[in-house]
């Protein structure tokens, strides 16, 4: 064979980013095994991670951009005219209807972190604030919560926990290298707690298994709370110096004794107990962490708060085998929000949900397809996406079908027609991981990871494609950087170190130390403790109570979730949606031969009792009907331990099962704006095929 | 020489091992049946086993094999079916204890792990750490630390007065 090589550089198969080496040969990737250098995974990847050898050589993979005809089909142009017409459309339609009526949307398919400032920038450089991404269904509650509790995003110190906390969250399938950073704190002596409706992977190693009802885990926080309090479990001095708001905890948490809780959660008194029996011994070293499980709820913003609130009440921020906080990189900023807010030109859901648009500039992709299809309160008409999937990830899918196709131009930049580049105008080839070079940070670990093109198939990288439209566009001034490299360089200036050095260690360049306890030498020098209104942990927001907006607490307080909240008879089951599966990461990876073979179908997941009632067994087929439509699917009765009776799970991203055709895109946390992927009411009955 | 190690304590049945060693098998799926390796979880004894071939040092299943399949390569020390010298007979798999031998039912032989030259995929994809390819002694070294820290937080909890460093040192 001619030309061997083996590159050390990180995996984009998901969102955890574990490192990789490549074993490449004449510019074809050939085999992907761990990197043993890396400061998170140690060697170790999943599946999806090894079979990123196959994927990128897919023989569907598109290298030629595409441009639908009258017919519907498909056909080949050069990208210097899909560039160019792309452009002009934009712009006409900008002319046409404002400059709003445009927006981008930056999907998880291909990029590590850069990609999201660069179409940040991309919006308002050509005039437009909407930008879209899946963070409005995913991971935006959770930092909303965190940076409402602590100001920052913090790092459960797992390695060196006493105890670990998990609630809602299957490290083994959806954080994989964090499995190996459990089990180290555990063969160090830590015990597992695990809160979870369903009984995953990690909940086989737990020492404490709590199967609680669906969305009631504030209340199980609250309860937590109270118990520590009554105990005196606090560590006070912390407290005192370092949060506001705790005489309000006090109060509010009196009525959530362990009866009362147990009412709730369906957790005996007993297991409320044992909890905090564990916290106690443990503390401060107590390692939680909060998992989409809890997001999708109405209440999923306030229940992480109070979840998180416990942490801080035993002392754990930012202690050793706590949560540690960030360090920051004094990178600089991408975005325009700043330079450019274009707030007069209504964010699509900035007024409706302003704490998620305010906190994480995310306009609202729910929103987003009522308007593309009432015009309401303005036109929109054109979409350009990279790599993201909402035909099968966003809520609604029959909705999102039904605006996208009303779009006047729809661009999809991706590197296979997935079910929604199928619907585009237009669908550009994106360069894969290995074909760019990218950075992205670890504040907790003060670590820096750099990517590289390792291999070369003439496609445009993310950096190229924003940088020609935004100056076809007549915004090039804002993409001075050549290319992504000299935009890179420009990115770590500050910090006085270039890409060579973060080359020198694929596996993590530290920058530096990020001690533990930051806060007391913050207090001590004056400077900011926390990155709240207060510089301090807020347990009652301030930030919140000065939005006073109608049914939004400044202090978490606990309320039931929709599917209780609102019971109906006619859809007498709940359904969950969003535990994935460890061969793909929301709609990506079922074109790869091999998994897809070892995993073709979605499955209605269902406790025996509820299978019994319904008179079903393994393997039946089924029609699951919310208000909203229904979908047809295979049923898999759990053991009776695996799931909480009366509620049942199915993954998302099956096109034959697709979940989302009943999922609704109307209910939401009032706060985060967030669906109830997790509080869909069902009814299910039996079909011949 | 380098074995691979179990550790059911740290196995969470993920399954990667097993997708992984089915496809570097069969070349073309990860189904569970082509894998070598496979984990069993058993919820009621909250007890996760993944199990593969120990490459004993006296194999039951080479001592029985009547057509010399089965030999161990020199350089790995792992115990290999030589897939053309199978007859396909199954004694092997009716020998081994452990249940580590599949019968390939396409080609109509007995398949089992052969450490993939060196380079086991499975320890490779155990994103928990169970499974480790390491010599014996390192394992040992590993299980007594753990024995260790239970013994000094016991001694710690007993004498009062005599201070054990948790290393047991």
């Amino acid at each position: 064979m001619g030309n061997k090589k083996k590159v050390k550089t990180t995996c984009r198969m998901c969102g955890t980013l574990c490192g990789i080496t490549a074993h490449i040969e004449d510019n074809k990737v050939v085999e992907i095994e761990g990197n043993p250098d890396h400061i998170f995974s140690k060697g170790r990847i999943c599946i999806k991670g090894s079979s990123a050898a196959t994927w990128l050589n897919l023989p569907d993979r598109i290298y030629k951009p595409l441009k639908k005809n009258i017919k519907g089909d498909f056909e080949e142009i050069e990208l210097e005219q899909a560039m160019e017409e792309i452009a002009a459309k934009l712009l006409e339609l900008q002319n046409k209807y404002g400059n709003n009526a445009i927006g981008f949307w930056k999907g998880e398919g291909i990029d590590f972190e850069q990609q999201e400032g660069l179409y940040r920038r991309l919006a308002h450089a050509v005039g437009t604030p909407n930008y879209f991404s899946n963070d409005t269904q995913c991971y935006a509650s959770r930092h909303i919560a965190f940076y409402l509790v602590y100001g920052c995003w913090p790092l459960a110190d797992y390695a060196n926990a006493n105890l670990i906390i998990n609630w809602g969250t299957n490290a083994p399938i959806s954080h994989s290298h964090w499995t190996q950073a459990i089990n180290e704190g555990r063969e160090k002596g830590a015990k597992l707690i695990i809160i979870d409706t369903r009984y995953t992977e990690i909940a086989r190693q737990a020492d404490i298994y709590v199967q609680i009802r669906p969305g009631t885990d504030g209340a199980l926080a609250w309860g937590i709370i109270r118990e520590m309090i009554k105990r005196n479990e606090i560590d006070h001095d912390f407290v005192d110096k370092f949060t506001v708001g705790y005489d309000k905890v006090v109060e509010y948490a009196k009525s959530f004794t362990p009866e009362y809780v147990a009412e709730i959660t369906a957790i005996s008194p007993a297991v409320i107990h044992q909890i905090v029996d564990e916290i106690t011994k443990a503390r401060p070293r107590l390692a939680s962490w909060v998992g989409c499980g809890i997001e999708h709820q109405i209440n999923g913003v306030n229940n992480i708060r109070a979840i998180t609130m416990i942490d801080a009440l035993a002392g754990a921020t930012d202690r050793k085998g706590g949560m540690r906080t960030p360090m920051g990189f004094n990178l600089p900023d991408l975005t325009l929000y700043e330079k450019k807010p274009l707030l007069e030109l209504d964010p699509i859901g900035a007024k409706r949900f302003p704490v998620i648009y305010e906190m994480r500039h995310e306009c609202h992709t729910l929103m987003l397809m009522d308007q593309i299809l009432s015009g309401k309160p303005y036109p929109f008409k054109g979409l350009v996406m990279s790599a993201a999937n909402p035909v099968l990830t966003n809520a609604n899918s029959g909705k999102v079908t039904k605006a996208l196709s009303a779009l006047d131009l729809f661009v999809v930049k991706d590197l296979f027609l997935t079910e929604t580049a199928r619907m585009a105008d237009y669908v550009i080839p994106a360069a894969s991981y290995l074909e760019r070079e990218e950075m992205f940070f670890n504040g907790a670990m003060r670590a820096g990871f750099i990517t590289g093109k390792y291999l070369d198939y003439g496609l445009q990288t993310e950096y190229e494609f924003v940088k020609e439209l935004a100056e076809r566009m007549g915004a090039g001034e804002y993409f001075p950087w050549k290319d992504d490299h000299e935009l890179n360089e420009w990115i770590l200036k500050p910090t006085g170190y270039t890409t060579e050095d973060l080359h020198t260690a694929p596996g993590g360049f530290i920058f530096g130390d990020n001690p533990t306890e930051k806060h007391y030498q913050k207090a001590a020098s004056g400077e900011k403790m926390f990155d709240t209104p207060t510089g301090k942990v807020e347990f009652y927001s301030m930030y919140l109570e000065a939005k006073n907006i109608p049914g939004i607490d400044a202090l978490p307080q606990y309320h039931p979730p929709y599917y209780l909240a609102q019971p109906d008879p006619e859809y007498p089951f709940l359904l969950s949606t969003g535990a994935r599966k460890q061969k793909y990461f929301h709609g990506r990876y079922r074109n790869i031969p091999q998994l897809y073979k070892a995993e073709p179908n979605g499955h209605l997941e269902m406790h025996p009792d509820d299978a019994k009632a319904l008179g079903l067994k393994n393997g039946d087929r089924v029609r699951v009907t919310s208000r909203i439509d229904s979908f047809d699917t295979i049923v898999q009765v759990m053991h009776e331990k695996e799931i909480f009776k009366g509620s049942m799970q199915h993954t998302h991203g099956f096109v034959n099962e697709n979940v989302n055709n009943i999922t609704y895109d109307d209910v939401y946390d009032p706060i985060s704006g967030f669906p109830v992927f997790k509080s869909i009411q069902v009814k299910v009955e039996k079909i011949d095929k | 020489m380098k074995v691979i190690t179990l550790d059911t304590s740290k196995c969470v049945g993920c399954r990667n091992c097993e997708l992984a060693c089915a496809f570097i098998n069969s070349k073309e799926t990860c189904e569970r049946k082509f894998s070598m390796i496979r984990v069993n979880h058993y919820i009621e004894e909250h007890a996760v086993i993944p199990m593969t071939c120990l490459h004993c040092e006296d194999p039951w299943c080479m001592a029985v094999c009547p057509s010399g399949a089965i030999t161990r390569d020199p350089e790995t020390n792992a115990v290999i079916i030589q897939d053309e010298k199978c007859a396909g007979c199954k004694m092997c798999i009716l020998a081994c204890p452990y249940g580590n031998i599949h019968f390939d039912a396409e080609l109509m032989v007995s398949h089992k792990c052969n450490l993939c030259e060196g380079n086991p995929r499975c320890v490779g994809h155990c994103i928990s750490g169970a499974l480790n390819f390491e010599e014996i002694e390192d394992f040992n070294e590993r299980s007594r630390k753990k024995v260790d820290l239970e013994i000094s937080k016991y001694m710690k909890q007993t004498c009062k007065t005599q201070e054990v460093d948790s290393n047991g040192k």
